[in-house]
């Protein structure tokens, strides 16, 4: 499955710190993605190690857990910034219009708090594991092999602030377009009807067949 | 009324019966109005359980050392290997000392925590399928699925520590993950090594985990002075229930498994055993003393108490 | 308040939400973060001096949840199956498999319906997620069977109902979500799912014939293939039972002393499949989408995941799961009925949910009632209510409620798997696609009542597994 960007844009700021965060975005969804090939060739070395030289990798368990975080949250604003996190839109699907801008408006004002207070949370998490004065910082390690785990829980804050700034960015397309009453506003994911998202996913696997 | 929420994890076992317990005394001695709410898995990860007590979600909990040795060093002086503990009750004894060592008291008071009890654990042994180990040379690439001091240990003589959960245990077992597993005789059971296993060391002992009972301080602080009597008054009757659970109804289940499953028992001659000592007792310890005193523990200390101690003979 | 009553109100609120069109994961979180202040409140007695401890103490609960759950090596199957999909698509696996059942079973009647069922099944021996598969089988499959006059509805239906196969036949993303909820054996898991989704592919390959032995006209056999042209098919679709196999060897040790576990299996199978990728000419730029797109659908699963297990974490202390399983168990029905609503309801849910979103948000208080239903985790076989074991009744039911969330993504009206056939052909309506499943909710209805009747079905490879 495949959600490709459907948002609009044009020259105005708004559009172009929209692009700008989406570059920053992007980065982040790539690490994820190169943490899930990292996360299989690990997986081979330590097959490879065990069975062909006799030698087991020491701590897998522990590297997966440290890699894990960053598959896992790291491109959570790049999902939103496409609108790629599923809900149901039976009844969003029918507004039009300002109705739909301030109906998208509260939820994302809603969604804005919520990250607002995990980001406070997740970094509380994170300042249990770490202590300035301790070997390698570290006051949380992992089982086997020690590693310390605070950089993955650090992870989280900074991937949730990401989104926190995306979601100011939303809020702030969704005003204007509750100002304007646009149709089409620019820097926010379109509400479309299911097929034309399937569509776009179909299309995304399907590339390679088209040439 | 006071309630408190305890967080436990797994299911109630041998393991948790003493804080099964507690809370019955408790509530009879106060007349239900001092009470606990015992939660398996419900309120945290058992490896957060420390991180939930420093925030003040629940007021009880209990964790394992060795999960997170950065977030508690001063108690891994417990899970050192071959500290030469025999009994469950000289094991309680030992951890109720080191528990109310000055350093320990200030470790976990980072964590808003005050140590109640330990969940004492006979020693550690390995089990398992192939080939048993009988000589110190057959543990030379010999992966086992052990952790902490224990794993430390057996890597000195050249064993390879494999880290699963124990839940994977059996299933790495039988995958030939690891070739052998280190667990107490209760975990043994019900993580289902007996159902694979065909042979278990008898007496390698090459040490165990230490697994406390803490609260939060504030909670603590919080009790009225009858509650905190009810509460304290109980921990011996805690203590002698745990104690007499484990040998009655857990070990008396192990040996008959034993026979039954016709696991080879694998008993290890003292020159063996006094070799494997020698090469990894001394050099664990000290390993452990150089990286904690690094982090500001006393840890000379700690570890001379601990020896003297037993040594004492109490 | 009784904290049962604060984790009934709390979640009305979050269905509400999510009826109203909130992102189900973040729905969840912010339920849950507001059942835990209410809770920490409510043990404060809502004094307002306090309010600002149950705030902090529930935002710091909560703020542990997103990285102590995903950091967990079991969890690391779903993005590995999700590459391993997206890198058989460029390894061009997909169009090898088809042409080599087309070849093969053909001539049967609806033979190309036929091949698109076992193409599809054997491309889910590598394919963790079903509506990639249909959207894959979408733009292989269906002009062929046009161009040989097949009715197209029907054609758009086959494909449709194929992709659900890709989650139960292992690898399975969402049967890997089911293990983690409830705690059970992922191997185990994905084991237990070959036979009934092996099972659900021969129904619709019946169905199929029946069909086209009626209706002439729906799906004329395909023939003239010589042996020459057969044996010539197979060499390019090896890989996947190259893949098939390394990924039994690990997950199922068929003999004893094997390779490794399934975390490892699929990371093999993706390795596999990406050097046939890129033997098969995929380089940095392909590579690079293949990433960002298992990047994008892993961290829409992980939200989801994290998200809900907030929710799970307030209902922890709410203690609603064993409120509502007490209640269960209380009811003066027969169990088997009990079981059978639940399924039911699961049905009517689905019709308008996204499966991983309704599996996540209802397990948690379903499973349990159901275990108790059954007598509890740890009850034996004869002690049982449904004649299996807890840990065999975990199975079971994971089983019969993956499928029942895969017969969601064919049913109106929000059939995943139905929008994305009819996005990829413009000459196809979704009602159209609608239509051409219709007799396919016949065939999972006759594979879930069998699944029902029949547990032996689900477990018997399980059983043997466990020796
Ligand atoms: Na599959
Ligand atoms: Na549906």
């Amino acid at each position: 499955m495949a959600m490709k960007a459907s948002v609009l844009g044009d020259d105005t700021l708004l559009s172009r710190l929209d692009r700008a965060l989406y570059r920053l975005e992007q980065f982040f969804g790539l690490i994820s993605g190169l943490a899930v090939f990292g996360l299989m060739l690990l997986a081979v070395y330590s097959v490879g190690g065990r069975n062909l030289m006799n030698q087991p990798v020491r701590g897998y368990v522990d590297w997966i857990e440290v890699i894990m975080p960053l598959i896992a949250i790291s491109g959570i604003a790049y999902a939103q910034r496409d609108g790629g996190h599923i809900r149901m839109d039976i009844l969003v699907g029918k507004l039009r219009g300002r109705a739909l801008w301030i109906a998208e408006f509260i939820s994302t004002l809603l969604i804005f708090m919520l990250i607002v207070l995990l980001i406070w949370g997740s970094w509380a998490h994170f300042q249990r594991s770490f202590d300035i004065n301790a070997p390698l910082f570290s006051r949380d390690s992992t089982i086997d092999i020690k590693l310390p785990i605070w950089p993955a829980k650090l992870l989280v804050p900074v991937a949730f602030s990401v989104l926190g700034l995306r979601l100011v960015l939303q809020l702030w397309a969704y005003g204007r377009a509750i100002r304007t009453g646009s149709a089409e506003p620019v820097a926010v994911p379109l509400v479309e009807d299911v097929a034309a998202i399937a569509a776009r996913e179909a299309s995304a696997v399907s590339g390679r067949e088209d040439r | 009324a006071t309630e408190w929420n305890v967080s436990l994890w797994g299911k109630r076992r041998a393991f948790t019966e003493h804080v099964e317990k507690l809370a019955e005394l408790v509530s009879a001695k106060t007349n239900g109005e001092f009470t606990m709410n015992i939660s398996y898995g419900g309120l945290s990860k058992n490896t957060e359980n420390l991180d939930g007590i420093s925030i003040g979600a629940f007021e009880m909990a209990q964790f394992c050392a060795g999960y997170h040795a950065d977030k508690n060093p001063s108690i891994t002086v417990l899970e050192l290997p071959f500290l030469g503990v025999t009994t469950l009750e000289q094991e309680w004894d030992v951890s109720m000392m080191v528990y109310n060592h000055p350093a320990t008291v200030a470790d976990l008071a980072r964590w808003n925590a005050i140590l109640l009890m330990p969940s004492p654990l006979p020693q550690y042994n390995i089990a398992g399928a192939g080939e048993p180990p009988l000589t110190l040379g057959d543990f030379q690439g010999l992966t086992v699925r052990a952790t902490g001091g224990i794993g430390e240990a057996l890597t000195l003589i050249g064993a390879v520590p494999t880290s699963v959960t124990s839940e994977e245990a059996r299933q790495a077992l039988d995958s030939g993950i690891v070739r052998t597993v280190a667990f107490a005789p209760h975990a043994h059971m019900s993580f289902g090594i007996t159902e694979a296993a065909k042979w278990w060391t008898s007496n390698l002992n090459p040490g165990t985990v230490n697994c406390p009972i803490v609260v939060n301080s504030d909670a603590m602080a919080a009790l009225s002075d009858s509650h905190r009597e009810a509460l304290m008054s109980s921990l011996e009757e805690a203590k002698r229930h745990y104690l007499d659970f484990y040998e009655n109804e857990t070990m008396s289940k192990w040996w008959p498994l034993l026979e039954e499953k016709g696991i080879q028992q694998i008993t290890y001659d003292e020159a063996l055993l006094a070799e494997f000592r020698e090469k990894a007792a001394g050099p664990v310890a000290q390993k452990w003393i150089a990286d904690n005193a690094a982090r500001g523990l006393p840890a000379q200390e700690l570890y001379d108490a601990v020896v003297a101690f037993l040594n004492s003979g109490s | 308040m009784d904290p049962i009553d604060i984790g009934i109100y709390v979640s009305l609120g979050l269905l509400v939400m999510v009826v109203l069109g909130m992102r189900v994961a973040f729905a969840a979180a912010l339920a849950g973060l507001i059942g835990l202040i209410w809770i920490f409140w409510d043990k404060r007695d809502y004094d307002w001096a306090q309010l600002g401890w149950a705030i902090t103490v529930a935002t710091k609960t909560a703020g542990q949840v997103p990285h102590s759950k995903v950091a967990s090596q079991a969890l690391s199957l779903i993005p590995t199956f999700i590459l391993i999909g997206y890198l058989a698509y460029y390894a061009g696996l997909t169009r090898a498999l088809f042409e080599a059942a087309k070849r093969w079973i053909a001539w049967v009647p609806g033979g190309l319906a036929v091949s698109t069922v076992f193409a599809t099944a054997g491309f889910a021996a590598v394919s963790g997620a079903s509506v990639a598969t249909s959207a894959v089988f979408a733009r292989i499959a269906i002009p062929e069977m046009v161009e040989n006059n097949y009715n197209k509805k029907f054609a758009a239906g086959v494909v449709a109902a194929a992709g659900t196969l890709a989650s139960l036949i292992p690898p399975s993303a969402i049967l890997v979500i089911y293990a983690i909820i409830v705690e059970q054996d992922v191997g185990k898991l994905l084991l237990a799912g070959f036979i009934p989704g092996a099972f659900s592919a021969l129904i619709y390959t019946l169905i199929i014939i029946g069909i086209a032995v009626v209706f002439k006209s729906v799906g004329p056999p395909i023939t003239g293939f010589t042996w020459r042209q057969r044996f010539a098919s197979l060499p390019p679709a090896l890989p996947i039972v190259a893949v098939v196999v390394i990924i039994i060897f690990f997950v199922y040790n068929p003999f004893g002393d094997a390779w490794g576990t399934p975390t490892e299996g699929g990371a093999i199978g993706a390795f596999i499949v990406f050097l046939m990728a890129v033997w098969r000419g995929m380089r940095w730029p392909e590579l690079k989408s293949a990433l960002l797109e298992t990047a994008k659908l892993t961290v829409m699963i992980f939200t989801i995941i994290w998200g809900v297990l907030i929710y799970v974490r307030f209902l922890g202390f709410a203690d609603l799961p064993g409120a509502f399983s007490d209640w269960i168990t209380s009811l003066e029905m027969s169990p088997m009925l009990i079981l059978i609503c639940i399924l039911l309801a699961y049905a009517v849910l689905g019709m308008f949910m996204d499966a991983i979103g309704m599996l996540l948000l209802t397990l948690p208080v379903v499973y349990p009632a159901v275990m108790a239903l059954n007598g509890g985790e740890t009850v034996t076989a004869e002690a049982s209510t449904f004649g299996m074991s807890g840990t065999m009744c975990a199975i079971w039911f994971g089983i019969l409620v993956v499928k029942m969330a895969e017969f969601c993504l064919i049913t109106p009206p929000i059939g995943l798997n139905c929008f994305v056939v009819a996005g990829v052909r413009d000459d196809l309506s979704v009602q159209d696609v609608f239509k051409g499943v219709t007799p396919f909710f016949i065939a999972d209805g006759i594979t879930i009542a069998l699944l029902v009747a029949f547990p032996m079905i689900v477990l018997w490879l399980p059983m043997m597994a466990a020796g």
